[in-house]
């Protein structure tokens, strides 16, 4: 079988960055900066409370009504959902797949893995998100378009680690159409 | 309009244009991440040079809504490390991640259930071990033009000018 290759975007770098600090300048101008990690939190508050209100309303953070409510955030991140679905579709990019082209080139074509890798990741992910005060877009993103202190030690711990993680998981090059 | 509708809707934006970007593709985000493909870090750059000039913008329009993190420095140098394993493991991020899990990819779905249990520990941990490090070197919510008392625009300017510069420099010929 022939191996596959990265394929290129739908769009080109330089408008594909407009668009995002275009919508980062929106969202700031009517709201707030983009964020997201702060609502996988709040999801998890609303299933505690659930089982234990007591829990929620004594805990030093999640007592927070920003916690407790499907507020702008919460909305923001169905949105997300809805855009990429919608745009996936649209454009017939839209595609059941399980790995991708660089984990099958360097672990194979076991799903197992990748799976299990990704859990591991996904949960350091958020738990790193949530300990910085927030992710790529709401620390990163939005710490360079307000220049916050904050980003500074975060951009470079991210990626510093994160290029030193791909180094060590990735050590071979699938082929990558440019 | 409510806040809920114009969350949605600037949602749906991000949601697009992190999928025809390609930072929603975690090839290219690995890609970028090893120095073999730089198409997401020219988008990211482009996505940050232009937020950091418009925010400028709005600042001086009165018109921008800032939120800026506190600058607890050991706390948020810990999370960009954690975050960026699993940012180089996987090759998503929290918004990424649910992009790409709605475009299909079942393996970005296992890990937004991993970013679930994250933030379950997250809570578990919050009070013992997070505020005690949140304490250790924090400056609150500071920006760089408030603790150097360099203006704004003199940040925003040469950044931007020497990013688009770097930009077209290193373009494809």
């Amino acid at each position: 079988m022939e191996e596959p290759s990265v394929k290129k975007s739908p769009l080109p770098w330089w408008s594909a960055g407009i668009i995002l600090g275009l919508i980062q300048v929106l969202a700031i101008g009517l709201t707030k900066p983009l964020g997201v990690s702060t609502e996988f939190v709040a999801a998890n508050a609303k299933l505690i409370k659930a089982v234990d209100e007591d829990y929620v309303k004594e805990h030093p953070l999640i007592s927070e009504e920003k916690y407790q409510k499907f507020g702008y955030g919460w909305w923001f991140n169905l949105g997300i959902i809805t855009g990429a679905f919608l745009t996936a579709t649209m454009i017939r990019r839209w595609k059941i797949q399980k790995t991708t082209i660089w984990w099958r080139t360097n672990h194979g074509t076991s799903v197992a893995k990748r799976f299990i890798a990704g859990f591991i990741g996904g949960f350091l992910i958020l738990l790193g998100a949530r300990f910085a005060h927030g992710c790529t877009s709401g620390q990163f993103a939005s710490g360079w378009a307000q220049l916050s202190l904050s980003v500074v030690p975060f951009t470079i711990t991210m990626f510093g680690f994160g290029m030193l993680t791909a180094y060590i998981a990735y050590p071979k090059i699938p082929k990558i159409i440019k | 309009m409510s806040s809920e509708t114009i969350g949605f809707i600037i949602g749906s934006l991000f949601g697009a244009a992190l999928f025809l970007g390609g930072l929603a593709d975690p090839d290219k985000i690995i890609g970028t991440l090893r120095l073999k493909d730089y198409h997401a870090m020219r988008t990211i750059a482009v996505f940050v040079l232009v937020g950091m000039l418009g925010t400028w913008i709005l600042e001086i329009a009165g018109v921008a809504h800032f939120s800026v993190k506190p600058a607890a420095m050991v706390a948020i140098a810990i999370g960009g490390a954690l975050l960026g394993i699993g940012f180089g493991l996987t090759g998503y991020c929290p918004g990424t991640g649910l992009a790409c899990a709605a475009s299909g990819r079942l393996d970005a779905l296992v890990t937004v259930a991993g970013m679930l249990l994250g933030a379950w520990v997250f809570i578990l941990i919050y009070a013992g071990i997070v505020q005690p490090i949140d304490a250790i070197a924090n400056f609150k919510k500071v920006t760089l033009p408030e603790i150097s008392g360099i203006a704004r625009g003199f940040w925003v300017v040469p950044i931007f000018v020497g990013g688009i510069v770097a930009l077209v420099l290193t373009r494809k010929k």
